[in-house]
C-alpha cells in the first residue's frame, strides 16, 4: 500500500509540475525580477538624479509643487524618495467640474481624465523629463495579470498554476524517498540522475520558501478566488468589507469648506515621528487642500513589521490636531497582512531582499530542472523505437522557448529600453511588445527545430544579450559601470553587475549543453573496449 | 551580524553534511567516520544553526530575523551542494573554518 501510495503521488507530482510548468516559468521569473522593481524602474530611465535628500526637503517641495500646479485638486497622494528610488511620484484628483469631454478618437484616460501625476526631482523641485517606460513595474503586472490576457481570466490562469504548484510541492515532499539522507547530494555529470539530484537539491534547500510565495500568491487574491463568503455576509456591498477588512482609514467625504493656511509640513510631519517614537515617513495624502477643514494621512515607512498593512495617523493641517489613528487590527486582518507582507518582501533591507531573490532564482531553476528532467526520463523509451514522439517533442519545443527563451525576452526588454528612440509614440507599450516578439520569436524557432543545437543557440544568444547590455548601457547613457562604481551607486552599478553575472552562467550552460555527449550504452562501450584491445595487441 | 549569521549557517550544515557517512567519505576517505565522530558534528552543526538563529533574531528582530535565518540557511547549503561538494570538495572545511571567523572580525569592525 505505501508503495502504491508514493507511486501515485509520483504520477501527481509529474503530470501537475508539466502541465502548468512552462507558466510558472514565467510567473516566476517575472515575480522574482519584481524584487528589484524599483531598481530595474530606476535603471531604465537613467536620466532620473541619484542625490537624495531629506524627507522634509522632499515633502516641502512636493507641497510646493502642487500648490502651483494641482491647487484646485480634491486630494494629493504623495510619495516621498527612499534610498531606493530618489524621484519622487505624486498624483492628484480634480474635482469633477475641471474635467475636459474626452476628444474623440482620442485614448481616454484611466479615471476618466480626473487624475493628474508628475513625478518631481525631490532637489530642486521641478518636474522630471524621464524616457517613457514600465519599467519593473511590468515584469510585477506580468507575474500576474500576463499582459495580453483579459486580467480577470489571467488572475484565475495563475490562480490555477499557483495550486498545481502547491500540490505539486506537497506531493515532491512526500515522493521524495531521502529527503535528509539526500539533503546535500548532487552527484555531476550522471544524466538522468544529476537532473533528479538538481530538481531535488533546488527544491529542498529552499522548501521553506518555495512553500511560502505559493501559498501566500494564492492569499493575495483569495477574495477573488473565493468570493462566496464575503457575498453571504455582505450581500449588498462588498464594498464594505473592503473597507472594514483591508482598509485602514475611511475616505473623507465632506466637501472643502473656506480657505486657511496650513501648518508647514515639516511640523505634521515631527509630529508623526514623534508619535511612532522616531519611525520615519513614506508618503502623505491631502484631502481638500488649502481648505480650512483640510486633512492630512500620514504613512509610516515599512521597516521591521511583516505585514503591509501600514499604520497611518490624520491630522488636521491647519490645528495640527491629531483627530484618528489606524485601528489595531483583527487577527484575521493580520494574518492577511502578514502574508502579503511575506509575499512582497516590502520589508526586506538590502540583505534579506538578496536573499529573497536568491531563493527566487532557485525556485526558477526548480521549475526549469523539473520539466527539463520529464524530457530527460523520457528520451530513452522514445529513443528505442526510433523516433521522437509527438508528446516529447511538444515538451522539448516548450522547454527550450521557456527555459532558454525567456531569458532572451527579458534581455530584449532592457535592450529595448536603451534602444528605441526616446520620441517613439506609445514607446512604454513598445519595450513590452519587444519583450513579446522576442519571446514568441525564441517559441517560434523551438518548434520549428527542438534539438540540441536549438538549447545551445539559445542559451548563448541570451548570455550574449545579457553580458553585452553593461556595454549598451555605457554606450547609450551617462549613468554606466565606469560612472557608478565610483560614485558608489550600488543599485545601478549592481544592476549591471548582475547583468553581466546571468551572462556568465548563461554562458556555462550553453557551453556545458554545446560540449555534452550522450553516455555510451554498455553496448556500445564493450565494442570500444574490444577496439583499444586489438589496438594496443597490434602495436605490441 | 547579518554577514556572521550567513557564514554560521554554511559552518552548520558543513557540520551537518559530516555528520553523514557519505559525505565523510567524500572529504575524509571511510576511516574517519565512526559513529561518536558522527553524532559529534551533529551536535556541533545543530548548535551552530541555533546560534545563526539567534543572531538573525538579535538582529533583526522576531518577525524578521527567522525570515532572515530561513533564507541564511538556503544560501549556505546551495552552496554547499551546488558549488562545493561537487567541483571543490577541498576547500569546505578550510571555507567552514575561515568563514565565522571573517564573519566575526566583519561584525565587530
Amino acid at each position: 500500500m505505501k508503495n502504491g501510495f508514493r507511486q501515485s503521488m509520483a504520477c501527481l507530482h509529474t503530470w501537475t509540475g508539466l502541465l502548468v510548468g512552462w507558466l510558472l516559468l514565467l510567473i516566476f521569473m517575472a515575480g522574482t525580477a519584481s524584487y528589484y522593481r524599483e531598481e530595474i524602474s530606476r535603471w531604465m530611465r537613467p536620466e532620473l538624479p541619484a542625490t537624495t535628500v531629506s524627507t522634509d526637503v522632499a515633502a516641502e517641495r512636493a507641497v510646493g509643487y502642487l500648490q502651483t500646479h494641482a491647487g484646485q485638486a480634491e486630494t494629493w497622494f504623495v510619495t516621498l524618495p527612499d534610498p531606493r528610488n530618489p524621484a519622487m511620484r505624486m498624483f492628484w484628483r480634480n474635482p469633477e467640474s475641471m474635467v475636459k469631454p474626452p476628444v474623440e478618437g482620442e485614448r481616454r484616460r484611466r479615471g476618466g481624465g480626473r487624475f493628474g501625476d508628475a513625478t518631481i526631482d525631490p532637489n530642486t523641485g521641478e518636474k522630471l523629463e524621464a524616457r517613457e517606460t514600465r519599467g519593473g513595474e511590468f515584469f510585477y503586472r506580468l507575474h500576474f495579470d500576463l499582459h495580453y490576457i483579459p486580467v480577470l481570466w489571467a488572475r484565475y490562469l495563475v490562480g490555477f498554476c499557483a495550486m498545481f504548484m502547491l500540490v505539486a510541492i506537497i506531493t515532491g515532499v512526500i515522493t521524495h524517498k531521502k529527503i535528509f539522507k539526500d539533503f546535500f547530494t548532487f552527484r555531476k555529470d550522471k544524466g538522468l540522475r544529476s537532473w533528479l539530484d538538481f530538481h531535488n537539491v533546488s527544491a529542498v534547500m529552499a522548501l521553506p520558501y518555495h512553500a511560502m510565495i505559493t501559498y501566500t500568491g494564492i492569499v493575495t487574491l483569495m477574495v477573488m478566488y473565493l468570493p462566496w463568503g464575503v457575498k453571504v455576509a455582505y450581500p449588498t456591498d462588498e464594498d464594505a468589507f473592503f473597507s472594514e477588512a483591508f482598509g485602514g482609514m475611511p475616505e473623507i467625504s465632506a466637501p472643502a469648506e473656506g480657505r486657511a493656511a496650513a501648518l508647514p509640513i515639516q511640523q505634521l510631519l515631527d509630529s508623526a515621528r514623534t508619535h511612532w517614537k522616531g519611525a520615519d515617513v513614506s508618503g502623505f495624502s491631502v484631502t481638500s487642500p488649502g481648505a480650512a477643514n483640510a486633512v492630512i494621512d500620514i504613512r509610516q515607512r515599512d521597516g521591521r513589521r511583516l505585514s503591509t498593512d501600514t499604520p497611518a495617523l490624520r491630522y488636521d493641517m491647519v490645528s495640527g490636531e491629531l483627530l484618528m489613528e489606524t485601528p489595531a487590527s483583527g487577527a484575521a486582518t493580520a494574518t492577511r497582512g502578514v502574508m502579503y507582507g511575506l509575499h512582497l518582501a516590502r520589508f526586506a533591507d538590502w540583505g534579506l531582499r538578496a536573499l529573497f531573490f536568491l531563493s527566487g532564482l532557485t525556485g526558477c531553476l526548480m521549475v526549469a530542472s523539473g520539466v527539463v528532467l520529464w524530457a530527460v526520463k523520457e528520451r530513452p523509451k522514445h529513443a528505442k523505437t526510433g523516433r521522437i514522439g509527438f508528446g516529447l517533442r511538444l515538451v522539448d519545443a516548450l522547454n527550450i522557448g521557456a527555459v532558454a527563451g525567456l531569458p532572451i525576452a527579458f534581455a530584449s526588454y532592457f535592450w529595448a529600453n536603451r534602444l528605441l528612440p526616446l520620441q517613439t509614440a506609445e514607446r512604454a507599450d513598445a519595450e513590452v511588445s519587444v519583450f513579446f516578439y522576442a519571446w514568441g520569436t525564441a517559441l517560434l524557432a523551438a518548434f520549428i527545430w527542438p534539438k540540441r543545437v536549438m538549447w545551445t543557440w539559445q542559451l548563448y544568444l541570451g548570455a550574449a544579450l545579457f553580458a553585452l547590455l553593461p556595454l549598451l548601457n555605457a554606450l547609450t547613457t551617462h549613468a554606466h559601470l565606469g560612472v557608478t562604481i565610483p560614485a558608489g551607486d550600488w543599485v545601478l552599478a549592481g544592476f549591471d553587475l548582475v547583468m553581466l553575472a546571468f551572462g556568465a552562467m548563461l554562458a556555462m550552460c550553453g557551453w556545458r549543453m554545446q560540449r555534452w555527449t550522450p553516455p555510451l550504452t554498455a553496448a556500445e562501450k564493450k565494442k570500444r573496449a574490444a577496439a583499444a584491445a586489438v589496438a594496443a595487441e597490434a602495436q605490441a | 551580524m547579518m554577514l556572521l549569521a550567513l557564514c554560521l549557517s554554511f559552518s552548520a550544515f558543513t557540520a551537518l553534511s559530516l555528520a553523514m557517512e557519505k559525505h565523510q567519505m567524500d572529504l575524509h576517505g571511510r576511516q574517519a567516520a565512526s559513529v561518536s565522530r558522527r553524532r559529534m558534528w551533529s551536535v556541533l552543526g545543530w548548535l551552530l544553526l541555533a546560534a545563526a538563529f539567534a543572531l538573525c533574531v538579535v538582529d533583526h528582530g522576531w518577525a524578521l530575523g527567522p525570515v532572515l535565518w530561513l533564507g541564511a540557511m538556503t544560501l549556505g547549503g546551495l552552496l554547499l551542494a551546488f558549488g562545493l561538494y561537487p567541483w571543490k570538495p577541498r576547500w569546505i572545511v578550510p571555507l567552514a573554518v575561515a568563514l565565522p571567523v571573517m564573519g566575526l572580525v566583519a561584525a565587530v569592525v
